[in-house]
């Protein structure tokens, strides 16, 4: 009887301690959140943005843009949605996610011409880790769905708990 | 009795240079069967031997001086000295107190063998690069100017992938503005004495024929900036300060100097052109004293005045500018000797460098008192 109760205790564990949220944890570092749409200093960002892609020429430097704009948008999204700005929020969520799966394709095309990219994939590889922690923060704060009705337009409806999980599979991939 | 001096010269440099491979890094590996080890395990030996030879350097110089002054030395003796000089320090181990060379060498690789930003990439993220194995900045990314990084593209490329043949197309290159620079100056002042100053200036000669440092390129285009200024070619000119100023920036501080000149020539107004050069000189000494600020004076921060010498008649200025290359030198002496930049080392170095300077000034204000006092009297 006492075997059963305390095999019965640790399944309870188990499944008490499973059901916790669970973090990935890494020490990688995001930015500041930047300037956010609606300031004249977003439109400013978004020609420096382009500038910049032309700047950070050959593939270790095009690596380090995408992994740079994509934490940037990540945070855009995160502080956007803490703020219900869903739609605003959305897109810079899909922003990020375009800018990192940008990422790897560098590296490997740096590796074909003979570079050494260990250490650009392990930081890749906190990145992902540390972009998966803070969208299984923001997965628990959205609504699943949320319909969006601007005046004047028609409503979108915002699947952000799937936006989320396809942004945390792209991060899985490259972990 | 010329040409036996002029032996003694030459025999001299090539101690010079046997002596710079005495300071090979031990991971240089194209260059291990000639590491001693002696800069090691001899810090002493060395730095002594360092001194003497700097010395020797200056008594050179001044013998030189003396000797083009006197027109005892004509032009033929110029130039026996500018080429015996550029061969045999062409030979010397460029990275003997400096590690510049290997930046050179690394940004140029970043740019036109790895096809990397080097003002985004550091050296370090090529991993087993075999550069990373002796050079001192890697941890930096670009510090010098676009184009620059544009130029060493000519001594990378004729490297040919061979890291010795690489090292040693920037020394020639270096060389070919000293060289470039020389004649210019002579185009322009038209008397050996003069440039001799500049020309055969220990400190000048040690840091862009050994060590190989990039300063001439830059101090090049600003006096052919000059030079076209002085013959009222107004847009080369402009076009001439923006690619010097692109090259390591601190000949921004000519614009001033620059943009006053032009305005002159633009009103066809009489400049008096000792009077320019001496403010050019000015400006580059006041940008050489301030990077104290940024970072501390290197001594071949010191070129930047330095070329101005042959137009320079002020004989305090003079004096001090060449107590100035003096002093400098000395500056490799604590490190060479205790072997840390931290400690006694700053503050050591700082003594050599204003200590021959303050001394002159004191002279020069002794003798002139004196001169006066006795003048009184009679």
């Amino acid at each position: 009887m006492i075997r059963k109760v305390k095999l019965f205790t640790f399944l309870i564990s188990i499944l008490f301690l499973s059901a916790l949220p669970s973090y990935a944890s890494s020490t990688y570092v995001l930015p500041y959140p930047s300037t956010m749409p609606g300031s004249i200093f977003y439109k400013i960002h978004l020609v420096e943005e382009t500038v910049l892609r032309y700047w950070y020429f050959g593939d270790f430097g095009q690596f380090t843009y995408n992994l740079k704009e994509s934490d940037k948008y990540l945070v855009e999204a995160k502080t956007l949605f803490e703020y219900n700005q869903y739609l605003l929020g959305y897109e810079a969520l899909k922003k990020s996610d375009v800018y990192f799966s940008k990422t790897l394709p560098y590296l490997l095309k740096a590796q074909k011409q003979g570079k050494d990219i260990s250490a650009n994939r392990d930081l890749l590889s906190q990145a992902a880790l540390k972009h998966k922690e803070v969208l299984l923060t923001v997965k628990q704060e959205v609504p699943p769905v949320f319909n969006w009705t601007p005046e004047k337009s028609a409503l979108t409806v915002l699947n952000l708990k799937a936006a989320i999980d396809a942004s945390i599979a792209i991060r899985d991939k490259y972990l | 009795m010329k040409k036996m001096f002029l032996g003694v010269y030459s025999i001299f440099l090539v101690c010079l240079a046997i002596f710079s491979y005495a300071f090979v890094d031990p991971n240089l590996l194209f260059l291990r069967k000639l590491y001693t080890g002696l800069y090691a395990t001899n810090r002493p030996f060395v730095t002594l031997a360092f001194i003497f030879l700097v010395l020797i350097f200056f008594g050179f110089y001044t013998l030189f001086l003396y000797w083009f002054r006197q027109k005892v030395f004509g032009n033929n003796e110029f130039k026996f000295i500018l080429i015996s000089t550029v061969v045999f320090l062409f030979l010397a181990y460029p990275a003997m107190v400096s590690y510049d060379i290997f930046n050179y060498v690394a940004t140029a690789k970043a740019l036109f063998f790895y096809h990397e930003n080097p003002y985004i990439i550091m050296p370090i993220q090529f991993l087993h690069d075999p550069l990373l194995l002796f050079m001192q900045a890697a941890n930096k990314t670009a510090l010098y100017g676009p184009f620059w990084i544009f130029l060493t593209g000519i001594p990378y490329l004729s490297g040919f992938g061979n890291f010795a043949v690489t090292l040693f197309a920037f020394k020639l290159f270096n060389t070919i503005f000293y060289l470039a620079s020389i004649a210019l100056l002579y185009k322009m002042s038209k008397n050996i004495y003069y440039l001799s100053f500049f020309a055969f200036n220990p400190l000048v000669i040690f840091e862009t024929l050994v060590s190989s440092h990039n300063d001439i390129v830059m101090m090049f285009f600003a006096i052919l900036t000059i030079y076209f200024l002085k013959n009222k070619k107004l847009i080369l000119s402009i076009i001439l300060i923006i690619l010097s100023i692109l090259i390591k920036y601190s000949t921004v501080f000519l614009l001033p100097v620059i943009l006053y000149a032009m305005f002159y020539q633009l009103r066809n107004k009489k400049l008096e052109w000792e009077k320019i050069f001496l403010w050019f000189s000015i400006s580059m000494l006041v940008i050489f004293l301030l990077s104290q600020i940024r970072e501390e004076i290197y001594p071949w921060y010191a070129i930047w005045f330095l070329i101005f010498l042959p137009f320079i008649r002020n004989k305090l200025i003079k004096y001090i500018y060449l107590s100035f290359s003096f002093g400098l030198l000395f500056r490799y002496v604590p490190f060479m000797l205790l072997g840390t930049y931290f400690g006694t080392t700053p503050l050591i170095k700082n003594f050599m460098t204003f200590i021959p300077v303050g001394v002159t000034i004191l002279f020069l204000a002794l003798k002139k008192f004196i001169w006066q006092k006795s003048s009184n009297r009679f």
